[in-house]
């Protein structure tokens, strides 16, 4: 800088004297300004551009490239100060004036730029330009159309043009001129309509072919936007665009059909009477020149064939035929004219060699088969063909006109057609599957066989394309909707195929079961009348609830599907049904009984039609039977108590299976049975609840299958004995989870009646017995002991009962009196012969569970924002404890494990809580007393309860609890950061 | 001045197509045929009539062939025969079995075609479309030549020419191949075929030698290679231009050899006369090859085939439907499909259609393909991607459509292999080697399906049961139960009359002469073409000269104002005056536009005092006419 300040008084100095220097000096502020920065650079600036507006006309020629680059780098800067830029454009507008021609498109380029950039300014350049534009008219140059073409980028609107000027350049002897007005014509320039169309009509004899392309061009734009009440007019341009149709260029004749099309049209639309007339020509006109050799020129015709709006049907019937038609009735004038014109028009389309054709034809026929029924029979075969096309977009383009057609009412698929379009469903491209089978959702099949055949294949396709399972849901489900007398007919085949997978004959989750019972269950959607379909059918399909809402999904919403599924299930009683299943299989069948009242009700008056899913009056119905199944004890369930009760008895469902599934995980087929498990632990999370009641039940259900699905998967590997080495650590594992497991259910749910608890009991004596068949000695007796503690619980329990206790607590208890020395002696077989006896009871979930949980947050904490400690000193940390259905004699604790392992215990004043019905709270800062010589340190907090249920091992902590703890959520990190 | 055609061939019959046009003073003569069903001096055409005193090379100024060939390769598996399938009909050639059935439409366009420049004369270019080139010298297995020949085959492989050396006992001990450079093909094949044609004429009908094998070589040294949309500049006036005419087919016969077959459209243009003459050619396109494509011109006249004046066929998707239904059907039900074809050529568009349906279906079922020739046809196709279709275009790049993903390589045990599969075998008639050791396997079940595609000559299997006899009889001992179904389906190269009409209509010529059609067929197209067209069309025979007028432009000098004139939009507008308006009603005044367009043609043609022409515009003629005053 300091170099710059002085060379600069010599700089003036040395040119202050010459004409010319000001340019110069102008330049050398503008080379300032480069170096300069903030304010002292706006200076500089300022500086060289009020030396360039001082400027003589002559001077102003010096202003070099470079000067214009330097102007452009100020446009763009974003922060080139307001007053430069203004200074910039008014030495930009001031060159205009003085500058040589050469210069102006540069200059022109510059302000556009500007304008751009800067809008506040674009109103003066707009206002500058129109005022210098009359100048430079006559005659019109090039530098017209730089000065319209500029006007026109700066303007967002159109840029309107007198008469006069619009004429001259028009008429003007250099061509670009010409072409530039022309291609801006309509769009970007603004010409009366009265005034353009002469000229352009003119303009299409011009000798330049570009030319006559763009002035059609524009005369489509004009037809467009502009009304014509004059005839004459129209059809003088529509007869132009049929003159050029046989143009010899290439781009010519692809305008000259979209005029064709688009003034043809307009012409028939002129005369109600003559529309047929000129509709018929303007569809000759347009197949007679079908055969050029330019694929986009055809392309263009059946895009221009698509927009036709009538049309005879002897001339559309003649397009598919390439021989001329020999009609019944005498044929009229036109047509004999016309019609070797038409000829085959569409079969050479859809013949065509560029796909590009192909699928213009398609869509052309979109409009053209609405036109006539007779003719969309006839196209019908042409599409059908079609479907064999190679190029996806072509087959996806042609059932995209049946589904169009079929909306219309006018596509028939005869049977020898089904069998090629059922082909198509078939197809390895998905684009083209979904939309024939947005087809067969429309269909109504003619007859029975062909309703099972188009079933068969959706049920193939499953099988080859499972990705596609929820659309292929969703269409059977319209298929049964539209065809109940046919799935009557198989309704039983169907019931038998269900019924025996689902006794566990065969697999119980396959997709083709799901689409059975979706068929099945939607034939009778719309009416009342259940037909043939028995009900348990509907119990079945509940299971698969939340795998096929999706195809109901247009009627109703899951929720009420299952309501609906329920209902249906439960509105005749099949005595059969129950006789064959045996007592207790059918899991509604205590329902039933209950609900009988109801019945008649609900059968006659269920609706559904409504997209909501709503059932008024069903659902006062069942409300009423919910209120006489429950006790009126719970608030919740008074809100819901039709979902409550829905849900309730769907998760009882789940529990009634698992008994059915245990033959299978005894003669090995553990994978399916996990399968099914797993399917029916996705059921259960993805419910709903609005009430903590069926919550709890959910909750207990859910670790119940878990528990299950461990049991399943430890008896595989330990009845079969095929663990390899690496299985051992994983059984392990398995085993400690199940233990885990185990304990919850004990633990974390309370109202458990008699019965329940027995088999509660049982489960967790199994799950000990699966331990000893594997566990080291040394653990042994230990795990022995639990099991006996158990086992004399259990035993009291069925004495007060009065029950007869099952072969396997028999045969355990037997081992667990032989065994004086605390199960040592037992050997794994004994266990195993055990094992043997066991078959899980069927469990309904008990009303009154409760599921002990807590909620533990603690606010304002995230490894962001760490808590703060002193190390050594106590460090509380805030807790927001909410516990559920927990009494205040349990003992409740806090505990704390930093990472080394150290754990810290805390106890819970339960009393101290603040209580509403069996929820706690309590916000308490929790104190930590061990402190680390750490910057920051994690705390793992979780709460927990002492296991008053089997006390075998006590804690020996200080202070701590004194028997195991079962943890009531999850654990929460604490972040702790030390105080600076 | 007018354009002469000269019919010396293939006027109002098929065959021996020549035609010689003179149009502005130059002489053209298109194909050079000779016709294969006579044998006598009406074999060849009558070319005294071009010349009489027998100086053809002042008298024409070139040859044009239609038609080209190219050769791939001679396989010498089989030495004893080689059989050339060209397009129209079958055999050309069968050296040892078939003597003397010869019937090749090839021939037609260019058998005549040594015999005219050796032995009458004519020295002045001859212009082939050419794909390849090479040349091939096909020795007679003859007493004079020595076994121990080497055989050397150069493949060019991105110019680098592999040369792959066959030691002669690996060979025939009758046939060796000395060289076959791979080039450009049709100057490949013609020597063979005419040299062949040669032999069984004068060896075994024992005529008088027409030419000799030194002769063929000498006229393909005259041969020019055209290629595809290529202007050539014969001389200062004469211009050429090959257009593709979709007639392309590749044949292979046993596994012996291959070839590629196709034809062009030559557009001539003499000062300002153009004309175009088609060859062969095909307006629908296919799986493997597309339509012809031809620019629109300004013609004074077409010279067209018209095989199939007549005839106008339905769409080929039908058929290719009612095809792949019956071997889906078939194969569904677990049994074979037998499709006897030539290698190559259909065979590939088939293979084509299939496998694009099983992709689609996500059929299993194996396809397989006995003539292991699959990959020469890519090799062929890739030299040769402008003559196909564009779909092998579109795929070219990416993947060669010839890559098929469901068709395997076939192997004997197939043949015993239970449950379904489509099997392609050739030949193509059944009459002999794989297809019919399969057919005889395969005839007796029922659920077997024999699709033939295209025509069977008479006395091969293929005719036979095409009338579906309960059985067939192949020798005195051998009889087969046919209880299996048969699918035909027919496939021609060749336009239909819809086709022709087509392209009368797009180029939009002044006149039409038919040629190469029966004369029936051609008089009701030459009547469709007149009534619907309003196109004067003829249809002479042969030696008949038809003369149709030409466009002719006459030089004449422009006045400047009239370039400048001519630059401008040729309209001017006229302003309604504003009395005008004020007469009108308001509805008149919306509906009338304020300006009209005037048109401004006013051109004089002006013949000055030294007799030449010249233009001027009309606000010259005043100042002219002026000027004259004064002068008288």
């Amino acid at each position: 800088m300091g170099v710059l300040s002085a060379i600069q008084p010599f700089e003036l100095h040395h040119h202050h004297t010459a004409s010319t220097t000001s340019p110069l000096k102008g330049d050398y502020y503008q080379y300032l300004a480069k170096f300069k920065c903030g304010d002292e650079r706006k200076e500089a600036a300022d500086q060289s551009m009020k030396t360039y507006q001082n400027n003589t006309p002559e001077s102003i020629r010096l202003i070099s490239m470079q000067t214009f680059t330097s102007m452009m780098n100020e446009i763009l800067n974003p922060s080139t100060p307001k007053s430069t830029v203004s200074s910039i454009f008014k030495t930009l507008i001031h060159s205009l004036l003085h500058s040589p021609e050469s210069h102006h498109s540069q200059i022109l380029k510059l302000i556009t730029d500007l304008s751009s950039h800067h809008p506040s300014l674009a109103q003066l350049a707009l206002d500058s330009l129109q005022s210098m534009l009359p100048q430079l008219t006559d005659p019109p140059s090039q530098l017209t159309i730089e000065y319209l073409d500029a006007l026109v980028n700066i303007s967002e609107r159109p840029v309107e043009v007198d008469d006069s000027l619009f004429t001259s350049i028009c008429l003007a002897a250099s061509f670009p001129v010409r072409l530039w007005m022309v291609r801006n014509s309509g769009c970007r320039v603004m010409v009366r309509p009265k005034l353009l169309y002469p000229v352009l009509m003119g303009m299409t004899k011009e000798p330049y072919p570009c030319v006559r392309e763009e002035s059609l061009e524009a005369l489509v734009r004009l037809g467009e936007c502009a009304v014509f009440e004059e005839v004459s007019l129209v059809k003088g341009c529509y007869e132009r665009g049929v003159q050029l149709l046989s143009d010899n260029e290439d781009c010519v004749r692809i305008s000259a059909v979209r005029v064709v099309a688009l003034w043809g049209l307009m012409l028939a639309s002129f005369n109600v009477d003559m529309k047929t007339y000129w509709s018929n020509e303007v569809f000759a006109m347009l197949c007679s020149v079908v055969r050029d050799m330019n694929m986009k020129v055809r392309v263009e015709v059946f895009n221009g064939l698509g927009k036709m709006e009538i049309v005879s049907k002897e001339l559309l019937m003649q397009s598919l035929s390439k021989r001329v038609l020999v009609l019944d009735q005498s044929p009229t004038e036109q047509f004999v004219l016309l019609a070797s014109n038409v000829a085959g028009a569409l079969v050479h389309g859809v013949e065509d060699e560029f796909f590009e054709v192909r699928k213009s034809v398609c869509q052309s026929l979109r409009a053209l088969t609405v036109l006539s029924v007779e003719f969309a029979h006839a196209a019908l075969n042409l599409l059908m063909d079609v479907l064999n096309d190679y190029k996806v977009e072509v087959r996806f383009q042609a059932l995209e006109t049946m589904h169009h057609m079929a909306i219309n009412h006018c596509l028939e698929l005869q049977e020898n057609y089904m069998h090629k379009f059922l082909d198509v469903l078939e197809d390895n491209s998905s684009e083209v599957r979904f939309s024939a089978r947005k087809i067969v959702r429309l269909m109504k099949l003619r007859n029975h066989l062909l309703f099972k055949s188009t079933m068969d294949v959706l049920l193939k396709n499953l099988d080859s394309y499972p990705q596609d399972e929820a659309d292929i849901f969703s269409v059977l489900s319209h298929l049964g909707r539209n065809h109940k007398q046919f799935v009557d007919l198989i309704a039983n085949e169907i019931a038998d195929e269900v019924t025996a997978s689902f006794e566990g004959n065969r697999e119980f989750n396959s997709a083709r079961m799901a689409a059975l019972l979706v068929l099945s269950i939607s034939a009778p959607f719309l009416n009342a009348d259940v037909g043939p379909i028995p009900p348990v059918i509907f119990s079945f399909a509940a299971t698969f609830l939340s795998r096929i809402c999706c195809a109901f999904s247009d009627v109703m919403n899951r929720d009420t599907l299952l309501e609906y599924l329920i209902q249906k299930s439960s509105s005749m009683v099949q005595p059969e049904v129950n006789i064959s299943n045996g007592e207790g299989q059918n899991p509604l069948a205590k329902d039933d009984v209950q609900n009988v009242a109801g019945n008649e009700m609900i059968h006659s008056e269920i609706t559904i039609n409504n997209g909501e899913g709503q059932l008024p009056l069903s659902k006062y119905n069942v409300q009423n039977v919910a209120l006489e199944m429950k006790p009126p004890n719970d608030v919740g369930q008074h809100k819901q108590p039709v979902h409550d009760s829905v849900v309730l008895t769907y998760i009882n469902y789940i529990l009634v299976k698992l008994p059915n599934i245990w033959p299978k995980v005894q003669s090995y087929s553990a994978n399916e049975v996990l399968c099914s498990l797993r399917h029916w632990k996705e059921e259960l999370t993805s419910l709903t609840f609005d009430s903590s009641a069926p919550a709890d039940a959910s909750a207990f259900a859910l670790l119940y299958l878990k528990i299950i699905k461990l049991v399943v998967e430890v008896w595989d590997h330990l009845v079969r004995k095929t663990e390899v080495v690496s299985g051992t650590v994983e059984l392990e594992d398995k085993l400690e989870k199940l233990d885990r497991r185990a304990k919850e259910l004990m633990n974390r749910f309370v109202g458990f009646s008699a019965e329940e608890e027995i088999s509660v009991l049982e489960l967790i004596l199994l799950t000990y017995t699966l331990r000893l068949c594997r566990a080291e000695i040394c653990s042994r007796n230990f795990i022995f002991k639990r099991m006996t503690i158990i086992y004399l619980r259990t035993e009291s329990f069925l004495k007060l009962r009065s029950d007869v206790a099952s072969g396997f607590v028999a045969e355990l208890g037997n081992l667990i009196r032989e065994s004086s020395n605390g199960g040592a002696s037992c050997s794994s077989l004994a266990f195993d012969n055990c094992l043997k006896l066991f078959s899980p009871k069927r469990l309904m979930i008990p009303e009154g569970i409760r599921h002990r949980r807590a909620e533990l947050s603690i606010p304002n904490n995230c490894p962001d924002y760490p808590l703060p400690f002193a190390p050594g000193l106590t460090a509380s940390i805030p807790c927001d404890i909410t516990i559920h259905n927990i009494s205040s004699n349990c003992r409740a604790w806090v505990r704390m494990c930093i990472n080394d392992g150290f754990t810290q215990h805390v106890y819970l004043d339960l009393q101290s809580f603040e209580v509403s019905g069996e929820v706690r709270k309590i916000s308490y800062a929790v104190p930590y007393y061990r402190t680390p010589e750490v910057d920051s340190f994690n705390l793992k907090v979780c709460i927990g309860l002492e296991s008053l249920f089997e006390n075998v091992t006590p804690v020996q902590a200080h202070g701590g609890p004194k028997c195991e703890l079962v943890l009531l959520c999850e654990e929460k990190i604490v972040y702790l950061s030390r105080v600076l | 001045m007018a354009i002469e055609t000269l019919v010396l061939g293939a006027g109002q019959e098929v065959g021996k197509s020549c035609v010689v046009v003179n149009i502005n003073g130059k002489r053209i003569m298109f194909d050079c045929g000779m016709h294969m069903g006579v044998s006598d001096h009406r074999r060849y055409p009558n070319f005294s009539l071009i010349s009489p005193t027998g100086d053809f090379d002042t008298a024409l100024s070139c040859i044009i062939i239609t038609h080209l060939y190219c050769i791939n390769t001679l396989f010498l598996r089989f030495h004893y025969f080689l059989i050339i399938k060209i397009s129209h009909s079958l055999i050309l050639y069968s050296y040892i079995f078939f003597f003397g059935i010869i019937c090749d439409s090839h021939l037609d366009h260019l058998g005549a075609l040594v015999y005219f420049t050796e032995v009458c004369g004519f020295h002045g270019p001859i212009y082939m479309t050419v794909l390849i080139y090479s040349t091939v010298r096909w020795v007679e297995p003859n007493k004079h030549c020595h076994l121990n020949s080497i055989c050397t085959i150069n493949i060019p492989k991105q110019g680098n020419h592999h040369v792959h050396s066959i030691h002669s006992h690996q060979l025939s001990k009758t046939i060796r191949i000395i060289a076959c450079i791979f080039l450009y093909p049709t100057k490949a094949l013609a020597p063979l075929m005419l040299e062949d044609y040669r032999k069984v004429l004068v060896e075994r009908r024992g005529e008088e030698e027409q030419f000799n094998s030194d002769h063929i070589a000498e006229c393909m040294k005259k041969v020019i290679a055209v290629d595809l949309r290529q202007t050539i500049q014969v001389d200062k006036d004469l211009q050429i231009r090959a257009y593709y005419a979709g007639h392309f087919t590749l044949f292979e016969y046993l596994t012996l050899i291959l070839k590629v077959l196709g034809a062009a459209m030559f557009h001539a243009k003499v000062g300002d006369s153009e004309m175009v003459y088609t060859g062969d050619y095909n307006m629908t396109p296919d799986r493997h090859l597309g339509a012809a494509q031809i620019d629109r011109l300004r013609l004074d006249l077409l010279i067209t085939e018209s095989t199939y004046g007549t005839t106008i066929r339905d769409s080929k998707y039908a058929r290719e439907r009612e095809f792949l239904d019956a071997v889906h059907k078939c194969v569904s039900a677990g049994g074979k499909v037998l499709i006897p074809t030539f290698g190559l050529g259909r065979a590939q568009e088939l293979c084509i259609l299939m496998d694009d349906y099983w992709e689609r279906m996500n059929l299993k079922v194996p396809i397989y393909f006995s003539a292991g020739l699959t990959k020469q046809a890519n090799v062929y196709y890739k030299m040769l991607i402008n003559w196909t279709s564009q779909k092998i275009k579109d795929s070219y790049p990416t993947n060669n459509a010839f890559d098929f993903k469901n068709v395997c390589k076939y192997e004997r045990s197939v043949l015993d292999t239970p449950g379904p599969c489509v099997l392609f075998a050739s030949p193509g008639m059944i009459s002999g080697g794989l297809s019919l050791e399969v057919f005889k396997r395969w005839a007796p079940f029922e659920n077997t399906l024999v699709a033939l595609p295209g025509y069977c000559l008479p006395g091969t299997v293929g005719h036979v049961l095409m009338s579906k006899p309960p059985k067939i009889e192949l020798d005195p001992n051998t009889k087969i139960d046919v209880r299996c179904q048969v699918h035909q389906l027919a496939f021609s190269p060749h336009t239909d009359s819809k086709g022709i009409m087509d392209l009368i209509k797009f180029l939009s010529p002044k006149h039409v002469i038919l040629v190469h059609g029966e004369k029936p067929k051609m008089v009701s197209l030459k009547e469709k073409i007149h009534s619907e067209m309003g196109i004067p069309c003829y249809h002479p025979a042969n030696n008949e000269t038809v003369s149709v007028p030409s466009t002719v432009y006459v030089k004449a000098q422009a006045s400047d104002a009239f370039m400048e004139r001519c630059l401008k939009p040729n309209f001017k507008l006229h302003k309604c005056s504003s009395q005008e308006l004020s007469i009108k009603t308001l509805t008149d005044k919306n509906i009338v536009p304020e300006l009209q367009v005037i048109n401004e043609k006013a051109v004089f043609i002006v013949e000055d005092k030294s007799k030449k022409l010249k233009v001027v515009h009309n606000d010259e003629v005043l100042v002219m006419l002026g000027e004259k005053k004064t002068e008288d």
